[in-house]
């Protein structure tokens, strides 16, 4: 029987080992170097070389053949070390542990400048002893008889918006999208079949204008470390991967790539600004910490129910479209995710119809007016009031939600009714999922509408489509609050933050689903697995750069329905579609 | 790994106003002679560029701030409930030279002053972390929607032994 890319569990639902520091000093110890695929470079073979950095260690190499090196860290002695190199036109990289420690170094050189990035590479920094640490370092390799060069390789957001298709010498493939300057966007295509994107802290370093360091770091994962050297034109790279797998194997080797553009997604800072992402600013009268990066970790911070908590949250408190509370005001700051969302519809007040779905039983409905209706559901007898919302899209199409009673799953119903085709879509969103019970679960719902003077197809329906997979649009929810969504793959897509600067920020990424309901109208969920647990859904007009969304979340406050809206700017395409295609051989393309 | 600030700005405001004391203790004391006109305007100058230097140093001390936490202490530099209730916290204040220049009025008895100072103010409104995109402006730092006016400060200072301090800070429309 063929097997499948797919894994038992995504990386989200990994429940990754706690390796304590006797495991891992265990584990590397067990590795004379990294692994590699390819000959590995001897460009360095029988020199040796001083690497001085600015505010970090002097690294005095030698290089015994191309698979052990020599290090002098400073004053300390000498050691003898597993490495191993690769060229990429003038830039040299290269990786290697220190025996007998958790820590090791990844070293880019530019031959022609002499400079060269350091980056210090450790385990057992954090409580989770496998993400792996790193600090950067900027200096040079030392020239006899030469001063000191002036310049510096640099953090710099000229990576952003970037992004590649990449396959390793090992056979690795994946799409690597880098909309943010401190954050990127990773699909595993033959690791975990390409179904989902994940996020990671990111470095980008700019070499000169056509090679460029990038890493990423699988926090909240793995913990694995992956940096490399590319070259843009030629789409080539070469780096290292350092960590534990699933199953708390080490993964550590080098690797040489090539891969395709994929095109270039348009950057909010001012023009001109070319600063990369700083690290997190020390504490007043504290000095740097070293390896400081600003890493979200909703994982920690979700909150985690039983089904049994959510039962009774549910029962205390279960509510639709309440007015914002506090100091909100409509359409300013402290509206959240509702500031521009333009005037709640009454268009449906006083109409009857029935929603005929394929997979689900008919809804009836009678509209009382614009925040009241009354459902039906599988042809009971009794009717139920319930609170709604509803706001047209466009002329015709409207989305309305409204929370169930007497489900056992808590469930909400989020419907874009389009009343030019007499089409429905519903979001059917529910609670009681497997991971954590507060955690939304959906499930898609298509079918017609029938109501007096309207005749609806008999076989046509609301389709999923893929036609939003690879574009990325902003969000601004209300002033101060503004994200980008990437919709990365057919089932996923990612948000980003921007800082005050307006660069990509912090990254986070969830299950998603998209369905056209027209050409320029698509609707959309995400779902915050392993985050906070909420449904998103959202019907984007891309005519009118608008969206209007409903969200759906569970927490200790009980549950609630509420809404969502944003001006959109249109950020770009890339060319990510051919690659989640299933080929002949049912692999990915 | 992150890393946050502890301090806060309600702690920047009033290691500004304690700054006030070593300042003025420094400089010279503004003996007051009733019968000598010349050093009573002497006296007056030199409260005045005291006064001066505790207001810059207090202002440097705010916008030195890097903190991302809301200050309820800020509030209190707004005059008047309806300002307060704009939920906005002082991020910055700068000298707006387009406004009238900076006046300070030292009481006839020299125990007192008032100043008025055109300038610029940075404010920032805290997003409420009441959604996940919320949550991480907050772990970004940039939880903040930030807006800028022209306003008047006018501060109240006070003399108590020998030294002088800030007695209240207000805004005003410029």
């Amino acid at each position: 029987m063929p097997g499948t890319p797919y894994p038992k569990e995504q990386m989200h639902r990994i429940a990754y080992t706690k390796l304590t520091k006797e495991q891992i000093s265990e584990k590397l110890s067990a590795v004379s170097g990294p692994t590699s695929a390819s000959p590995l470079s001897d460009v360095f073979a029988g020199k040796s070389i001083r690497i001085v950095t600015d505010n970090g260690p002097t690294l005095s190499y030698t290089f015994n053949g191309n698979k052990q090196l020599s290090l002098t860290d400073g004053n300390s002695s000498a050691v003898n070390a597993g490495y191993g190199a690769f060229t990429l036109d003038s830039i040299v990289f290269f990786s290697h542990m220190i025996p007998n420690t958790v820590r090791g170094y990844a070293v880019a050189i530019d031959r022609s400048t002499n400079l060269a990035t350091v980056f210090d590479l450790w385990f057992c920094g954090y409580k989770d002893n496998r993400e792996v640490q790193r600090e950067i370092y900027y200096g040079y390799v030392e020239q006899p008889g030469q001063d000191a060069p002036k310049a510096r390789h640099a953090t710099t957001d000229r990576m952003e918006g970037k992004g590649f298709y990449w396959k390793q010498d090992a056979g690795a493939e994946t799409l690597e999208l880098y909309p943010s300057t401190s954050y990127s966007n990773f699909v595993e295509l033959s690791r975990l079949g390409g179904e989902l994107s994940f996020c990671a802290p990111s470095d980008y370093v700019k070499i000169d204008e056509n090679h460029y360091i990038y890493t990423r770091t699988e926090c909240e994962f793995s913990g694995t470390f992956t940096g490399y050297v590319m070259d843009l034109n030629r789409i080539e790279q070469v780096g290292t991967r350092l960590g534990f797998k699933a199953n708390d194997e080490l993964e550590y080797y080098v690797f040489r790539g090539n891969g395709k553009w994929l095109g270039q997604f348009a950057r909010f800072e001012k023009l001109g600004d070319e600063r990369g992402a700083e690290p997190p600013a020390p504490a007043p009268g504290k000095p740097a910490v070293k390896g400081a990066r600003r890493v979200y970790r909703p994982f920690e911070t979700m909150p985690k129910m039983t089904r049994a908590d959510v039962d009774a949250v549910c029962a205390k408190s279960s509510t639709a479209f309440e007015a914002p509370s506090g100091p909100a005001r409509a359409g300013g700051a402290g509206a959240g995710m509702a500031g521009n969302l333009g005037p709640n519809s009454d268009w449906l007040a006083g109409k009857k119809l029935t929603l005929r779905y394929d997979t689900l039983p008919a809804m009836e409905y009678r509209f009382e007016d614009a925040e009241t209706l009354h459902y039906r559901k599988g042809g009971r007898a009794e009717w139920i009031k319930a609170r709604y919302h509803a706001y047209e899209s466009c002329p015709g199409v409207f989305l309305f939600g409204h929370l169930l009673q007497d489900e056992p799953n808590h469930d909400g119903h989020m419907v874009v009714a389009d009343f030019d085709q007499g089409l429905v879509t519903c979001f059917n969103g529910y609670l009681n999922t497997p991971y954590f019970a507060n955690e939304a679960g959906v499930k898609i719902h298509f079918g017609v509408i029938e109501m007096d003077g309207l005749i609806p197809p008999k076989y046509r329906r609301h389709e999923l489509t893929d036609e939003m997979v690879g574009r990325s649009i902003t969000q601004n929810y209300s002033p101060g609050l503004t994200s980008m969504h990437v919709y990365t793959t057919p089932h996923s897509l990612s948000w980003v933050i921007f800082t005050d600067t307006d660069s990509g920020g912090l990254e986070w990424s969830g299950p998603a689903g998209y369905v056209k309901i027209r050409d320029g109208l698509y609707f959309m969920y995400w779902l915050e697995e392993a985050c906070n647990g909420t449904l998103g859904t959202i019907l984007v007009n891309l005519k009118a750069m608008r969206d209007v969304g409903i969200g759906y979340v569970c927490g200790a406050r009980g549950l609630n329905m509420g809404a969502i809206g944003a001006h959109e700017r249109l950020v770009g395409r890339l060319d990510v579609v051919p690659f989640y295609r299933v080929r002949e051989s049912g692999r990915l393309e | 790994m992150t890393n946050k600030p502890t301090s806060s700005r309600r702690t920047f405001l009033k290691n500004g106003a304690i700054l006030a004391v070593p300042l003025a203790a420094a400089a010279a004391p503004a003996v007051v002679l009733a019968d000598d006109g010349l050093k009573s305007r002497l006296a007056k100058l030199e409260d005045q560029a005291t006064i001066r230097e505790l207001h810059q140093n207090w202002l440097r001390q705010i916008n030195r701030a890097n903190d991302s936490e809301a200050s309820p202490a800020a509030t209190t530099l707004f005059a008047d409930d309806d300002d307060a209730a704009l939920g906005r916290l002082v991020r910055g204040i700068a000298a707006d030279h387009f406004g009238e220049p900076d006046a300070i009025e030292v009481s006839p008895d020299g125990r007192s002053a008032a100043g008025r100072f055109h300038c610029v103010v940075e404010t920032g409104t805290p997003i409420a972390k009441d959604c996940t995109l919320a949550q991480m402006a907050h772990a970004q730092g940039s939880a903040f929607v930030r807006s800028t006016e022209r306003r008047v400060l006018n501060v109240e200072y006070i003399k108590t032994r020998g030294a002088w301090s800030i007695a209240k800070a207000e805004f005003a429309a410029a």
